[in-house]
């Protein structure tokens, strides 16, 4: 019966290939189960023999056991070695050089066995064979730690029967004289009983005799009753209810052995005499024997699909239940990998389980210690302070300098630095299926390790012998012997280095490791067969079979602006003819089948070619699209390696993007990215869906063990992400130490500097009227309890406060203003602020009245400027008496007077002196302009620096005097104030570039060019920050301006990236413009919020709208904080 | 600044002069160059000039509107702030010009200053003198030359 539960860790020994494993029929699986037990042996003993067929001597402790029943008796060792093998250093070898696959296989063909052997067979098995601890040296039972009992009661009276200091042994109720009455008992605790108490004769010798449990629905028996027998199988006491409770499932699941000890008691008994009985507990064997095996298909593989608990599931909760229950009581802790609030574990079962009796424990661990033993103070598992995205990185950062470097081949044309070579040898080794890359001692995300104490009592404890391990899953209560190694079903990885050449390494990967040695079936039915059930939406009948070759080629995903950057470094980094690399994108791509067929035809007649393909993510989601109808080759052709570069451009797992690189089918896949967890643990699982990686590529799995767990503030949530990134993320950064303590790479210094700087007080007026606006509205909102409802409205208000910041042109927009406030007309905040110019002067009103009256008219052109007598172009107004002129027209004569030295004023009015900045221009944006683009701006004269302007040209203008050539680039959110970065630069007469997602393919790659061309000029690049943020490389470049805040650091820093990595020679200067009081500095401390993941909060308004985490940076953004 | 949005400022201010010409004065460019003004000014009524047609010639320098028109007498006249090779005495033509300001109203201020000498801020200082020390015995010279010179 307890064959088939399921516990969660059984997710991880089930793969697919279980699934291969039960089709083999039985005779097969006769011999081959015994091969691989056998197999299984050779490994665990050195040395090995070569002896097939005759086992026996192997197994030194065995004795007399017929080859009949030795079959049967190997399954259990499979089963055991797999669970149970050796743990100590020394075997760690031997553990290495099983591959996984293998080892699965054999486990899952061992455990089918188990079930199909008939039962005759299994009544031949002697208990003592039971005992047999081949694969180790640990002698069951084993001692784990004692506790005191100190009310448990007699239930006899009379005297003689104990004395303290007697032994008493501790057992379940089982009546002796009629030993039959065990089998209604489940075949679990019979075979326990038969294997844990072979060394005591009084249980052995019934259970010989009982017969097979049936297979029929178990009985369950509700009585927990515990009782204490002499020595002379006498009963005398009983254990209280509360001890009872748990232990009686201990003893009946044969998970220990208790050796009882009386510590005190009245020398006559009556009955309910107050004993205290301190209590061994031994590990049975049997603990360690996985307690459920079996899968059957149509049930639900996961047991967080809804529905009843079974049997076999609360059988499984209530054994778990017990060995935590036991574990806390006898106080042994993990030394390393999980632990469990037992509280809230306990909590969560209530609520499902049926029926519950335990009584609510402490909750535990307020230290732990996770696998490299570095150990971190957990404060309740409620604060996670330290778990931002470093901590999340640094045990997949652990042993990276000691990896292992490998050599290109010698079709790579350039030289690799030590660390790129580490990073091919490592990302070989993950297409291979090596493990050893990174030392693989990383314990598995669900369990943890525990060290088998010495027994207080021992006499003497040989400090020699290494400490015995053993593993405990706290989420399924399975206990094992064998290292519970973190496994990884999936050929590739992440490469998440930072600035390190990413592309230069995927280069070298590619042109180094061809696949031909590939296999040309295998795998691939299984990979099909996953395809179907990954991706049901695409009509099977479409996909092509593969040819005979095995798969060669490599598909390269990049964004769009990237595309040719791939091209240009593969083809740099190799030998001339080696690669032929195809860029399959635009309206105009070639067909796919035929660009490969073509590659074929080549390879016959000349050296091979590496075959690359690079495509974009829009292309392939379009390819994507277009497969669902008919067909699409690239989702039919199998490629040998496909590669996402910026892969994190998929992390919605709902995207289009996302479900089209899902769909492909390749062997070996890699997800570039230098931000993996951009913002939220799940931009995490899409890439592990990519990469196939299971079981983490569940999305309810994932969702159970991190998602859940971060989100409720557990740590849990934060380790498992840790040990899945240790075992497929290669990160490392540019200030890593290599193994001789030099940094890996040797980049010239970073200094980042913060400026805050203070608004004019116009400005300053200006942001304010603004701010308040949008908080009185906010707080209007609040009190209505809309925030979530209005979460656009009040991102848009956001946005403008934003904007504010940059510049006040940016925000003094009519339509913007209409769209934005729901109280009030945009138009009228604008004019009051005319209003506030003209009154602060002192002046009347009627002419500034007149003046807005015409200016809500200019729309249909009304105004004449009183220079060129023409239409006004750029009206810009004087803004003490609102008089009017062209731009250009009002420009040129202030700039004539000053050349002549003479008095600027009021060309109509002779008012004065007037000066640049003091004119605001209404500007009209060509009706064809974006949507997103106002009808009207009315902003100060472009040539009012705002206060970050000044500081940009002012900081500039210092760089020029003293490096006249020097580049630099400037990164803003707002393409508008790129608009006016860019005026700002034309004026002061800087060469100038700009780079934003309005650029088509061509036309960047022209501007980069450009900008890197060498000039004697200083040259400026001014750069969105979202379409230049990633992958552009811009090392001519080595300053930096930050002109505005993103939500998140890890994007900016991303930016700085572009010009602070390889290649670089110069220090980089970064410059971070932050106006004091603003919002701007609302939104550091959002980035600093202690989860450090900062979700998206003011983007995806309709996701985030029920999110409190959002909410509350809504808080803070209005100074709730 | 774009030469042509000037010069099209120049084409519709003399527009302007023709189709809607100021009462007494009148302003007609060159064929040849359109920055050359033929101007005629009649002598304001209750003035010594009245009767009198002044011509006077008007050019629109290069920089114009940024810089004042170059305004001349070619009629000679009797005037404080006027010398005898007709260069004009006039705040708006000097410092006081202002892009906003026009041919239109540089010669209805020409005009006005007909009306009222101002001998305080002199050009033709012996005029002024006289204006000064005997505003009527000057008043009279300036009718006679007005008779003698802007009468035809």
């Amino acid at each position: 019966m307890t064959d088939s539960g399921e516990p969660p860790a059984l997710f991880f020994t089930s793969s697919d290939d279980e699934d291969a494993a039960m089709v083999i029929d039985s005779d097969n699986l006769k011999a081959e189960c015994s091969k691989a037990a056998q197999d299984e042996q050779k490994r665990l003993f050195l040395p090995a023999e070569s002896d097939d067929d005759e086992d026996i001597p192997m197994i030194p402790q065995k004795r007399g056991s017929s080859p009949d029943i030795y079959h049967e008796n190997l399954d259990m060792e499979a089963v055991d070695i797999q669970r149970a093998s050796s743990v100590s250093a020394s075997s760690m070898s031997e553990r290495i050089s099983i591959s996984s696959d293998s080892e699965e296989e054999a486990v899952s063909r061992s455990f089918k066995k188990r079930q199909t052997v008939p039962s005759a067979k299994k009544r031949r098995l002697s208990p003592s064979l039971a005992l047999l601890s081949p694969s180790d040296n640990t002698q069951f039972p084993v001692y784990v730690g004692e506790f005191l009992v100190p009310n448990a009661w007699s239930s006899i009276a009379g005297s003689g029967y104990v004395k303290i200091n007697d032994v008493v042994k501790i057992e379940r109720d089982v009546d002796y004289s009629r030993p039959s009455e065990a089998t209604t008992k489940g075949k679990k605790k019979v075979d326990d009983k038969n294997k844990s108490n072979g060394g005591k004769k009084q249980v052995s010798l019934t259970s010989m005799l009982k017969a097979q449990p049936t297979r029929a629905p178990k009985k369950k028996t509700t009585d927990t009753i515990v009782r204490l027998v002499t020595s002379r199988g006498i009963e005398f006491g009983r254990l209280p209810q509360e001890v009872a409770w748990w232990t009686s499932k201990l003893l009946d699941l044969g998970v220990v052995e208790l050796r009882g000890k009386m510590t005190d008691c009245p020398s006559k008994l009556t009955i309910g005499t107050n004993l205290i009985v301190s209590v061994d507990v031994y590990l049975l064997r049997t603990a360690f024997v996985p307690v459920n095996v079996t899968v059957s298909d149509d049930r639900p593989r996961t047991m967080f699909e809804e529905g009843l608990e079974t049997d076999e599931e609360k059988s499984l909760r209530e054994r778990k239940s017990a060995i935590l229950r036991l574990f806390e009581v006898i106080g042994i802790r993990p030394q390393a990998g999980v632990t469990v609030d037992w509280e809230k574990s306990e909590r969560e079962h209530q609520e499902d389980a049926s029926q519950r009796t335990h009584i609510s424990h402490k909750p535990t661990k307020h230290v732990e210690v996770v696998g490299d033993g570095e150990e971190i103070e957990v404060e309740d598992g409620k604060d996670l302070s330290k778990s931002d995205l470093d901590i999340i990185y640094k045990r997949a950062q652990y042993h990276d300098k000691d990896m292992d470097e490998m050599e290109p081949a010698k079709s790579f044309t350039l030289t690799l630095r030590g660390y790129q070579k580490q990073a091919l040898f490592w990302m070989d080794s993950l297409e291979s299926g090596r493990i050893d890359a990174r030392e693989a001692n990383t314990i598995h995300p669900l369990w943890s390790e525990y060290v088998f104490p010495a027994k207080p009592d021992a006499g003497f404890i040989d400090l020699t012998e290494d400490d015995k391990l053993f593993y405990l899953n706290p989420y399924s209560g399975e206990m094992s012997l064998k290292f519970p190694r973190s496994k990884r079903n999936c050929k590739g990885g992440i490469l998440a280095d930072v600035g390190m050449g990413k592309t230069i390494m995927i280069s070298a990967l590619i042109q180094s490791k061809l696949g031909s040695d590939e296999p040309i079936d295998q795998g691939l039915s299984f990979k099909q067969r996953q395809l179907k059930l990954n991706n049901a939406f695409r009509p099977a009948k479409n996909r092509k079979t593969q040819t005979s070759s095995p798969p060669s080629a490599t598909l390269i995903v990049a964004p769009t602006s990237l595309i040719d950057q791939w091209a240009e470094e593969i083809e740099r980094s190799s030998e001339p003819g080696t690669v032929k690399i195809v860029v399959w994108h635009g309206q105009n791509r070639d067909d796919l089948d035929f660009l490969l067929e073509e590659d074929e035809d080549d390879e016959k007649g000349h050296a091979k070619l590496i075959r690359i393909i690079v495509t974009s993510y829009g292309t392939l989601a379009s390819e994507h699209a277009k497969a669902e109808k008919s067909r699409s080759a690239v989702f039919d052709v199998e490629w040998l390696r496909v590669v996402l570069d910026e892969a994190h451009s998929c992390k919605s797992r709902t995207s289009k993007t996302a479900k089209a690189v899902y769909a492909l089918r390749a062997r070996r896949r890699w997800a570039v990215t230098g931000t993996p967890i951009v913002n939220k643990l799940e931009d995490l699982y899409s890439l592990l869906k990519f990469l196939d990686f299971k079981p983490w590529s569940e999305f309810s799995f994932f969702n159970s063990f991190i998602t859940l767990p971060f989100l409720a503030r557990d740590p849990k949530g934060i380790e498992v992400v840790q040990v899945i990134l240790e075992s497929i993320l290669l990160r490392r950064e540019k200030n890593m130490l290599d193994s001789d303590g030099k940094r890996i790479v040797e980049l010239p210094p970073k200094e980042i500097t913060i400026e805050n700087l203070e608004f004019t007080s116009m400005e300053r007026k200006i942001y304010d009227s603004i701010y308040d606006s949008a908080k009185k509205n906010f707080d209007q909102l609040r009190a209505k309890g809309l925030l979530g409802k209005k979460y656009t409205h009040i991102l848009a208000m956001l946005m403008r406060l934003r904007r504010a910041v940059l510049h006040p042109n940016l925000v003094f927009t009519n339509t913007d203003e209409r769209a934005l406030s729901s109280t009030g007309d945009g138009v009228v905040d604008v004019n009051e602020m005319i209003k506030k110019f003209a009154e602060d002067e002192g002046q009347s009103n009627v002419f500034a009245k007149a003046v807005l009256a015409d200016l809500d008219d200019q729309a249909e052109g009304a105004s004449e400027c009183p220079i060129c007598l023409d239409v006004m172009e750029t009206p810009t107004i004087v803004p003490e008496c609102l008089h009017r002129c062209c731009k250009d027209c009002i420009t040129a004569y202030i700039a004539t007077c000053e050349m002549k030295g003479e008095e600027t004023k009021c060309p109509t009015c002779s008012r004065g002196p007037i000066r640049h900045s003091d004119l605001v221009e209404v500007i009209r944006p060509p009706p064809n302009s974006q949507n997103s683009q106002p009808d009207l701006i009315l902003r100060r004269n472009d040539f009012t620096l705002s206060t970050k302007l000044s500081a940009l040209i002012h900081d500039l203008q210092r760089i020029r005097s003293s490096n006249p050539a020097f580049h630099a680039v400037v990164f803003s959110q707002f393409t508008s104030f790129l608009d006016l970065i860019e005026i700002a630069l034309e004026r002061e007469k800087f060469d100038h570039y700009r780079y934003d997602g309005t650029l088509d393919l061509k036309r960047r790659q022209g501007v980069i060019t450009a900008f890197k061309q060498i000039s004697k000029r200083p040259k400026i690049l001014c750069i969105s920050l979202k379409a230049g943020g990633v992958g552009l490389n811009l090392t001519t470049a080595n300053h930096v301006f930050m002109m505005d805040c993103w939500w998140n650091s890890a994007t900016e820093n991303q930016a700085i990236d572009r010009v602070h990595r390889l290649g670089q020679d110069k220090t980089v200067y970064v410059k971070h413009y932050v106006i004091r009081n603003t919002i701007e500095e609302r939104i550091l401390l959002v980035q600093k919020r202690k989860t450090a993941l900062v979700k998206e909060a003011f983007r995806g308004a309709g996701k985030a709208k029920e999110d409190p985490d959002s909410i509350e940076n809504l808080k803070i953004m209005f100074g709730e904080n | 600044m774009p030469l042509c949005s000037y010069e099209q400022r120049i084409i519709k201010e003399t527009e302007r002069l023709v189709a809607d010409p100021a009462p007494g004065i009148t302003a007609s460019p060159h064929d040849d160059n359109l920055r050359y003004f033929d101007v005629t000014i009649q002598g304001p009524e209750g003035s010594p000039f009245q009767n009198g047609v002044f011509r006077l010639e008007l050019f629109l320098p290069e920089e114009y509107p940024m810089a004042p028109p170059k305004v001349r007498f070619l009629t000679k006249i009797y005037h404080p702030n006027i010398d005898k090779l007709g260069r004009i005495c006039l705040d708006i033509l000097k410092d006081k010009w202002s892009p906003a300001l026009q041919i239109r109203t540089v010669l209805l201020s020409v005009q006005a200053l007909l009306s009222a000498p101002n001998p305080d801020d002199p050009l033709a200082t012996d005029v002024a003198k006289h204006y000064k020390e005997n505003e009527l015995d000057a008043q009279r010279v300036s009718r006679e030359w007005t008779e003698k010179y802007a009468s035809g």
